[in-house]
């Protein structure tokens, strides 16, 4: 084991942070070890801020432009090949098993760049309504949104857990837990790219001290728990979520159109037809 | 429609009335123009024939809770010779004070031909009674003022009494009589273009020389947008009226380019005759400083820094 | 008073390469063709020959479908992820390299170099962009079973929007698993050439994209073409209904894109100034050499005067010259046989009894130039009411109710786009569930996304490009 401690701080707002707690916890990895951020209540509010201001400013992006930017990510982590094949080595994984992981991560990131602009015309549509109206369904992305990410040492099945939500226009603060030393890592190739300061939001820590406080906030808007947890926990979310409506979705699909089905909400506009 | 004019351009209510009837703007459109507007290049001998027209329309402005005569002296002297290093370089058209330093102005721009400009009635916010508002421009013009600038009355505005914005703005010109009179209609506080262009054309007939953007001192001063739209109530004005009234932008208009951009507009949409100082005006203070960089540059080909040019 | 005068401000044409002369672009490369003959290609600004690019004969449209059944053999059996990842490069390279097409566009074609950087260049990237993105999730875009692509697909483009037909042709066409045989017009061949460099230099597998350039024998010989499964056509109205006479015994996929004599209606209740920059929009960008141009100025009798005093006004600021000086509006005209086209039309028009108001502006003496005209007292019947003129004229006519103006309107056997100017909301629906056309577009003109389905009703064609929809004319229903 290296003695050299590596340490990442929390990715929020388009800066670097540490948690205002000053505490932090420590991975054990292969070779090295790391010290990443034990993400506070406090750290949560200030990211909930954060997010706010970063969903109104993705949401400007018209969904070409959002497409740019996405492409542009596959470009940058394509780039830094290497260096996440090494720390996924680091993670456990054999060459060749982190070097699958890192292609499939880009394909993804593909994937969801090429549907930025395309998934409303997948989910939207005009009604047929009776009389001389006009009426059309489209959807809009929730708001701020809190993933809990599932714990696998790999690339693509953290940008699986980030991408949907991001992809139709929320904002999102992904929180991390085994895997933060890959998310951390990754909110460097964020922090480079061109998506707005506050979308998307890394942060790492134990989820089992903030489940409260996060189910609490009123203002994030959705829950995808990506991770397993228990019952009991299950259901703390859920009766807490009740106060404030909050949308809840434990396991949802991370693949395909039915992972954007959770991040969006259906407007329906009727207009007269008439001279 | 008939346009009674009892003044040199002023228009009954009834035939106001009926001018801002047709108010439809379409935003989308109107943004895509200005947009495609903004993509014409001006560069050489055009460049600096802008820059000059610059100078010589910008009102030099200084509005603030602390100028004292030795401010106004110092920025008269710029006004006047505004790159002493060049004499090709025209004066300003106009200073733009307070009521309380016009006589300073006046007394330091006597030997020139830059003119004095005060702004009035309750600037910037007008939330006065018209009785103070009449006070305040006649001590502007007893101090000597060759130019005022007044504010629409935002109030009536909004809570729909164009009658009384329009009778105020009426007021304030016959105090006036042949001092010049901009009114400013506060853009960035009417947002929206239907308001904007209602506000330009009540303004208009009720006698306004020019119309102004924003008075600079709120966060959203003038845009190209405005300044667009305004050209069209002017250009539909003098269409129904053959009055000519005049244009002034002011507030967020820091460099050259903007403000070329801003001539562009004027040049193709109302013509060359507007591009001259009795017709169209920028309010500026840092603005004057960009274009003396981009005049010198021009002529030495070389970029420039501002402590060449002397504080006003 | 001093008019201030613009500059003239010049997009340099350093930046551009064209070699001397041009073969034709199969398996993946640059080769001679079997044919000995070449046509030239001029810039119509100053008539200055450019290249000699390849007349290509039968047998050069046989080597090329050879060389697509190759192609097909390998991009069918690659994912569509794989084909992704090639459309993506494309369309980054595009991106990097826009100033130097944009420029050749210009040259080869004579559109203003704003028009070409500004909007030609953007779409073409944004294209290949939205196409590659569908290409990795066909299986999402309809809720259809058993939609296949068609395999080898004939291509013919017009010289219009040169690289931008392109764009809308090929990048479909690859994302959906076909290959294709690209012909390009006759007059504007070199974007496509340069475009073919591309796609060597992505490695995209040879034969998935060949290029033949020549003329309309050329095109005749790629329609004929027995191993061909689908034509793609996008061009005069004539030719469509040749293409489409020549393989009625033939089961082929047909997709035409043709010609329109589109209607702007302004109501008396629309925005007037905006709707005077969407009329002079929808005529004069391009030099009017657009099928879904808005060449009927179809106006509420009431705003007759006031609408046409501020559009003859409007005109006249619009700048007509050197195609690459950034401040030209209107460019030169494609070419003297569309030169002459437009003139014959137009003095016919003064024939019949229409007013004509053309702008005050100076022509340059080399090159093929039209001044942006305008035809009021004019009649439906006139031949400058039904005719497609393809240039920068428009013609006027009036209704006074709006069941008139749809009957005017539909007046027509094109269908191509129509255009709504009024502030009424209901209206704008009312009158596009009874307007004949594949685009309505309402208080705007000449609007284009590769997300939007674009394509017409009657004689202008069949089969939609761009969005969902567009997939469509490139996915084939197994029976």
């Amino acid at each position: 084991m290296n003695e050299i401690k590596k340490t990442y701080k929390n990715y929020v707002g388009g800066k670097y942070v540490r948690s205002e707690s000053g505490k932090t916890f420590r991975i054990d990895l292969k070779n090295d070890f790391y010290e990443v951020p034990l993400t506070s209540r406090k750290d949560i509010r200030d990211a909930v801020v954060a997010a706010k201001k970063g969903y109104s400013n993705w949401q400007k992006l018209s969904p070409y432009n959002k497409t740019q930017v996405l492409y542009r990510l596959s470009e940058m982590l394509e780039g830094n090949f290497e260096t996440y094949q090494q720390l996924l080595q680091d993670a456990g994984l054999t060459k060749a098993k982190a070097s699958e992981d890192i292609h499939k991560a880009v394909d993804t990131i593909i994937w969801y760049a090429g549907m930025a602009d395309k998934w409303e015309q997948m989910t939207g549509n005009l009604n047929p309504v009776a009389g001389d109206f006009f009426n059309i369904s489209h959807q809009e992305s929730l708001g701020v949104v809190f993933t809990l990410n599932s714990n696998n040492q790999s690339l693509n099945s953290l940008l699986l857990n980030m991408l949907p939500a991001l992809t139709v226009g929320c904002a999102v603060i992904s929180f991390n837990e085994e895997n933060s030393v890959i998310a951390l890592k990754l909110a460097e190739d964020i922090n480079n790219s061109d998506l707005p300061g506050g979308a998307l939001n890394i942060m790492s820590g134990k989820f089992e001290l903030l489940i409260e406080d996060v189910s609490n906030h009123v203002e994030i808007t959705a829950m995808a728990i990506y991770k397993e947890i228990n019952n009991h926990d299950k259901k703390i979310i859920k009766e807490n979520a009740s106060k404030s409506l909050k949308r809840i979705f434990i396991n949802p699909p991370t693949m395909g159109l039915e992972a954007l089905f959770p991040f969006i909400e259906t407007k329906t506009v009727w207009h007269p037809k008439g001279r | 429609m008939s346009s009674i004019k009892e003044s040199k351009n002023i228009l009954k209510w009834s035939d106001t009335v009926e001018l801002v009837d047709n108010l439809r703007v379409d935003e989308v459109g109107l943004k895509e123009r200005v947009a495609s507007l903004a993509t014409r290049s001006i560069k050489k001998d055009s460049k600096l024939q802008a820059l000059n027209y610059i100078i010589s329309m910008c009102d030099l402005t200084t509005l603030e809770g602390e100028d004292t005569e030795g401010k106004i002296g110092q920025m008269t002297a710029k006004a006047i010779r505004p790159d002493p290093s060049n004499d090709e370089v025209p004066s300003v058209a106009a200073v733009c004070v307070y009521p309380a330093l016009v006589s300073k102005a006046k007394e330091m721009t006597r030997n020139s031909n830059v003119k004095v400009a005060s702004v009035s009635s309750y600037f910037p916010s007008g939330q006065a009674p018209l009785e103070s508002k009449i006070l305040d421009t006649q001590f502007a013009i007893d101090q000597g003022a060759d130019e005022i600038d007044i504010v629409i009355n935002r109030k009536a505005f909004f809570e729909g009494d164009y009658r009384k914005m329009y009778d105020e703005i009426v007021a304030l010109k016959e105090v006036c009589k042949s001092v010049h009179l901009k009114t400013i209609l506060e853009v960035g506080e009417l947002r929206t273009y239907e308001n904007i262009k209602k506000a330009s054309l009540i303004s208009l007939a009720a006698g306004s020389d020019f119309i102004k953007t924003s008075t600079g001192k709120i966060s959203n001063g003038s845009s190209r947008e405005a300044c667009y739209l305004m050209a069209k109530a002017v250009w539909d004005y003098k269409t129904v009226t053959g009055f000519k009234a005049g244009i002034k932008v002011a507030g967020g208009i820091r460099d050259s380019k903007d403000a070329i951009r801003y001539l562009v507009i004027v040049n193709e949409e109302l013509g060359s005759e507007w591009l001259n100082p009795d017709y169209f005006r920028f309010g500026a203070s840092s603005l004057v400083d960009d274009v003396l960089k981009q005049i010198k540059k021009l002529k030495t080909n070389a970029y420039q820094s501002s402590y060449y040019f002397p504080r006003g | 008073m001093n008019k201030w005068e613009y500059a003239e401000s010049i997009e340099s044409s350093s930046i551009v390469n064209i070699d001397k002369k041009y073969g034709i672009f199969i398996d993946g490369n640059f080769q001679s063709a079997n044919s000995k003959k070449f046509i030239k290609t001029i810039s119509p600004s100053t008539e200055e020959v450019l290249s000699s690019v390849t007349l290509g004969n039968e047998i050069d449209i046989n080597s090329a479908v050879e060389s697509a059944k190759e192609g097909l053999k390998i991009w069918s059996k690659i994912s569509g992820t794989e084909r992704a990842k090639y459309l993506f490069k494309l369309a980054r390279l595009i991106q990097e390299r826009s100033r130097e097409f944009a420029v050749l566009e210009t040259l080869d074609g004579g559109k203003p170099i704003k028009e070409s950087r500004d909007f030609d260049l953007p779409q073409v990237a944004a294209n290949f962009f939205y196409f590659a993105g569908w290409a990795d999730k066909l299986d999402l875009s309809w809720n259809a079973k058993g939609l296949k692509p068609y395999g080898i697909i004939g291509q013919i483009i017009p010289w219009n929007f040169p690289l931008l037909m392109l764009s809308w042709k090929v990048a479909p066409a690859l994302a959906t698993g076909n290959v294709v045989i690209l012909k390009p017009a006759e007059s504007t061949p070199l974007t496509a050439i340069l475009f073919a460099e591309l796609c060597q230099e992505v490695g995209l597998p040879p034969g998935v994209f060949n290029l033949v350039t020549g003329d309309g024998t050329t095109g005749a010989a790629l329609v004929k073409h027995p191993d061909i499964s689908k034509i793609a056509f996008t061009g005069s109205t004539g030719v469509g209904k040749y293409i489409q006479k020549e393989t009625a015994d033939r089961d082929i996929g047909l997709t035409l894109e043709l010609g329109g004599k589109a209607a702007n209606i302004v109501f008396n209740d629309a925005a007037i100034d905006q709707a005077v920059e969407g009329v002079v929009n929808g005529i004069f960008f391009n030099q009017g050499h657009v099928c879904c141009a808005g060449s009927r100025l179809v106006l509420q009798e009431d705003i007759h005067d006031e609408f046409v005093t501020k559009l003859e006004k409007r005109m006249q600021s619009l700048r007509v010259g050197n195609p690459l000086d950034k401040n030209t509006d209107i460019g030169a005209i494609n070419s003297k046989e569309q030169l002459d086209k437009i003139t014959n039309l137009v003095n016919e028009g003064v024939k019949e009894g229409g007013s004509i108001f053309q702008t005050d502006c100076e022509l340059p003496q080399n090159g093929f130039w039209f001044k942006p005209t305008l035809f009021t007292n004019a009649q439906p019947s006139y031949r400058i009411s039904r005719e497609e003129i393809f240039g920068p004229v428009l013609t006027t006519l009036t209704f006074r109710t709006p069941e008139e103006a749809i009957e005017i309107s539909n007046n027509t056997e094109y269908g191509l786009s129509a255009g709504i100017w009024t502030e009424k909301g209901s209206k704008i629906l009312w009158a596009a569930d009874r307007l004949q056309a594949g685009v309505i577009w309402a208080n705007t003109f000449n609007k284009f996304d590769p997300s939007s389905p674009f394509g017409g009703y009657k004689e202008s064609g069949f089969g939609r490009e761009g969005g969902r929809h567009g997939l469509l004319s490139y996915l084939k229903v197994q029976s």
